[in-house]
């Protein structure tokens, strides 16, 4: 160990912290563009005849995009160092530049999908484009920031092995795959298709008939963030955080030795139960869908 | 070149089979791609690579920490410590996914594959909604999941650790360190796309019929291409002993 | 570059491995030719000759969109992301051995990578075939395909930003720094993200090349930010010449976009169909 257990304690909830924004501000991020699965139903819907003004940032899964804007933030930082910039002015540069490639790529895949969806004639809409596009700079610098600064955090005072655009990459990707299984079902499950009832769930016959109207004129991608910023995204950054705050917490406490290992599995085990609380809370409080269980799909 | 010499015949078989336990890993991990995401299959609502690397990774941090860390570690307590920083990542996960489609989408569990939920005994079909393939993490896919990630956590550990005690004595510790860690990563990255092809991208675990009918072919496949990094892997070292 | 119409796979091929391949020896190539030369010709042939390596890498990216292209329409049933994630992943693993088996005959480096990353990508391909049993008629050509370029890209990109491509240079100025990271993962995106973001029925090779071109390019300009660091004027160059491609590739990519796009509106009511 590095520091001593005070120190090594604060470091960590500063780590604890910073993840917790950097997955909220991922969600969100994702949420803007409408990237990764809940994108297939913006995908899908011009082809079910459903016109829409929803970005569709179609980069990749959120692993990869994340990955790729803060292994950038986190090179353009190693150089900035080595110029023997400022820490923090080298981690907000590094993240900026991240953003703005990440934003470059998120116009090249709007642009090229709907140009792709030429016979539904789906309009390009440059405004969606222009409004948009900075939104999601926006968020994803503050994500980069985060992930960088834990990554820079993790490599200088923590002495991780390795280096800041390995640690970056590896959290981005981490975020992203965490974003995509917490906050996208938010926006995909709810937000898209808010006009069901709620809790009723989805028939995969209404797959691509999205929500096209807002409370106030026609839906775009800043609603949607609105709407998520709720809860999807608070709910993302709680699983970031508490992954890098419990994945450090027993070796942090314990040392390197199998008492820690022990403790790590009882997190798990404790998570494992509040779980089928959860499981038993909602098969209580909504009951089965019991009418519903000898029917087809058939509804179109 | 390299003589054949048992040390070496063991290391290319212990890549191997960490390729093939990333693999396997995969198989446990509930995943139900974009249909999930809209509630509209059981398991978390992401794909399966990014799933299973970014858990396998976090695994990686923890278990290269632990193996800079502690000079006596041995490789199942690096193995270990990959799979325990596995197994926090992918619960924390399930268990937010879990609060969203709660509290945010309003579904109760359910799974499609089995009747009832083998580990808590609920009946699962009549809390599917209808049109839909299952929704949510139930108990079972829950455990599946953190065993699978403990399985690709553990893999991660053992391919660095490995390669670490290769590379070290030819190279400084901060290149060894890089030269390992993108190795393992290349080496996960390609074992966990081929289960994903395998299982065409949505799995909800142990349970699930598809689990028997494609890990076989998975592993075997898995085993071998691991087994062929493997060998590059040390030959990387043969060249970088000159 | 410029008159790319519909190509066909061979002729990518051929011009990913060989532009990938002249990119790659031309930054072996141009400094011993400098030392041959003397005065200002010689040192500005040693100052452009990394920059070379990231031309070739665009070549190959431009190649392993197009394989990308053809295998991905199949349907993966994981998403296009994945390939990009296992060309790289093999590609790594050759470029390694490649580069590090030859040790002293540092000219046979690439080639070897080349090779290595054909046969594993075979390899795959044929397990994809025939034992998981996709049903994909070009799995094993592409597998192939995609892995090689994957090499291509890793060595080209990296040679950038160490300034030859031989191993103990590249561990020394690529992986100690972290910047291979970079190279991995961007050459991925920059692989992947052609087809991805061209995704559709309308989709045209034409749009997808220019696009590779412009994440090729943009690749180069992070590898010259990270040379600045590594091979300090030289850097400055990929980073230069990065940017200009880029700008070239994405008005490039915005023609074909107004010309191929229903419409392009500044704004406006959603257009009223029958749903």
């Amino acid at each position: 160990m590095v520091l001593d257990l005070t120190m090594s304690m604060a470091v960590l909830a500063l780590l604890g912290a910073l993840a917790t924004i950097a997955g909220c501000l991922e969600d969100l991020e994702s949420d803007v563009g409408s990237q990764s699965n809940p994108n297939s139903q913006v995908q899908l819907a011009p082809q079910m005849g459903f016109l829409h003004r929803i970005f569709n940032k179609a980069i990749s899964g959120e692993p990869i995009s994340n990955g790729m804007s803060a292994v950038i933030g986190g090179t353009v930082t190693t150089v900035l160092l080595s110029q023997k910039f400022y820490p923090l002015t080298a981690i907000v540069i590094g993240a900026f530049i991240g953003a703005i490639i990440l934003g470059i790529f998120a116009t090249t895949s709007y642009a090229g999908r709907v140009a792709s969806q030429t016979r539904f004639k789906q309009p390009l809409y440059m405004d969606i484009m222009r409004y948009t596009t900075p939104t999601i700079i926006g968020h994803n610098f503050i994500m980069n920031f985060c992930l960088v600064a834990i990554a820079y955090i993790q490599f200088e005072v923590l002495g991780y092995p390795f280096t800041i655009p390995f640690l970056a990459l590896i959290w981005g990707i981490s975020v992203g795959a965490i974003g995509s299984s917490v906050g996208d079902v938010h926006y995909g499950g709810e937000r898209e298709f808010q006009n069901r009832e709620f809790g009723c769930g989805l028939n995969t016959a209404l797959s691509g008939r999205i929500v096209r109207k807002a409370e106030s004129g026609l839906r775009n991608s800043i609603d949607n963030v609105w709407f998520c910023a709720k809860f999807g995204g608070p709910a993302t950054g709680i699983a970031l955080g508490l992954t890098v705050f419990f994945s450090s917490w027993p070796t942090t406490l314990f040392g390197y030795t199998w008492t820690a290992i022990g403790i790590g599995v009882l997190i798990v085990a404790v998570l494992t139960i509040m779980n089928r609380l959860i499981e038993l809370n909602v098969r209580h409080a909504y009951g089965p869908y019991k009418e519903e269980k000898n029917e087809k799909e058939a509804k179109a | 070149m390299v003589a054949i010499d048992p040390t070496l015949l063991t290391n290319i078989f212990l890549i191997g089979l960490s390729g093939t336990l990333v693999c396997l890993a995969v198989h446990f991990i509930p995943v139900g791609g974009a249909p999930a995401a809209m509630a509209q299959a059981t398991g978390i609502g992401t794909g399966t690579v990014e799933l299973a690397a970014g858990s396998g990774l976090v695994g990686l941090i923890t278990a290269s920490y632990m193996y800079a860390y502690e000079p006596l570690a041995d490789i199942p307590l690096v193995m270990a410590a990959g799979a325990m920083g596995s197994m926090v990542m992918l619960a924390s996960t399930m268990f937010a996914g879990s609060l969203i489609y709660a509290y945010g989408v309003a579904v109760p569990f359910a799974s499609a594959q089995v009747k009832k939920d083998p580990i808590t005994g609920d009946r699962q079909d009549l809390y599917i909604s209808k049109g839909t393939q299952g929704q949510g993490i139930p108990t079972i896919c829950f455990v599946s999941g953190v065993v699978g990630a403990a399985l690709g956590g553990a893999g991660g550990g053992l391919i660095y650790f490995v390669l670490m005690d290769l590379y070290k004595p030819l190279l400084s510790m901060t290149s060894a360190f890089a030269v390992a860690g993108v190795f393992t990563m290349g080496v996960m990255y390609v074992n966990s796309v081929i289960p994903s092809y395998g299982v065409g991208g949505t799995i909800e675990g142990v349970h699930d019929p598809k689990f028997r009918r494609v890990v076989g072919k998975d592993v075997i496949t898995s085993f071998f291409v691991s087994i062929l990094c493997g060998l590059l892997a040390v030959l990387i070292a043969g060249g970088m002993s000159v | 570059m410029s008159d790319i119409k519909e190509r066909s796979p061979n002729e990518l091929v051929l011009f990913g491995i060989i532009g990938g391949l002249l990119g790659i020896y031309l930054t072996y190539i141009l400094p011993a030719l400098g030392m041959q030369i003397s005065g200002n010709v010689g040192e500005l042939l040693n100052v452009i000759a990394p920059t070379f390596g990231a031309l070739g890498g665009i070549c190959a990216v431009m190649w392993g969109a197009d394989a990308v292209r053809r295998v991905a329409k199949y349907g993966l049933g994981t998403g296009v992301p994945s390939i990009g994630q296992i060309a790289m992943g093999m590609g790594i693993i050759a470029a390694m051995f490649g580069l590090a088996i030859v040790q002293t005959k540092i000219l046979a480096g690439p080639i070897v990578a080349l090779v290595t990353a054909s046969i594993i990508g075979f390899i795959i391909g044929w397990f994809a075939q025939n034992v998981i049993k996709m049903k994909i008629p070009v799995m094993i050509r592409c597998m192939t395909e995609i892995a090689a370029s994957g090499t291509i890209i890793i060595i080209g990109f990296s040679a950038a930003v160490a300034g030859n491509f031989e191993f103990a240079n590249i561990v020394k100025l690529v992986f100690d720094n972290g910047v291979m990271l970079a190279v991995f993962w961007v050459g991925a995106v920059a692989m992947l993200h052609p087809f991805n973001a061209c995704l559709g029925p309308d989709e045209r090779q034409k749009r997808l090349l220019y696009l590779a071109g412009s994440t090729g390019a943009i690749t180069m300009a992070i590898m010259g930010i990270a040379a600045t660091m590594t091979l300090g004027a030289s850097g400055v160059i990929t980073l230069v010449l990065g940017i200009v491609l880029w700008v070239i590739f994405y008005k490039k990519f915005w023609d074909e976009v107004y010309h191929d796009a229903a419409s392009v509106v500044g704004t406006g009511l959603i257009p009223k169909t029958e749903a």
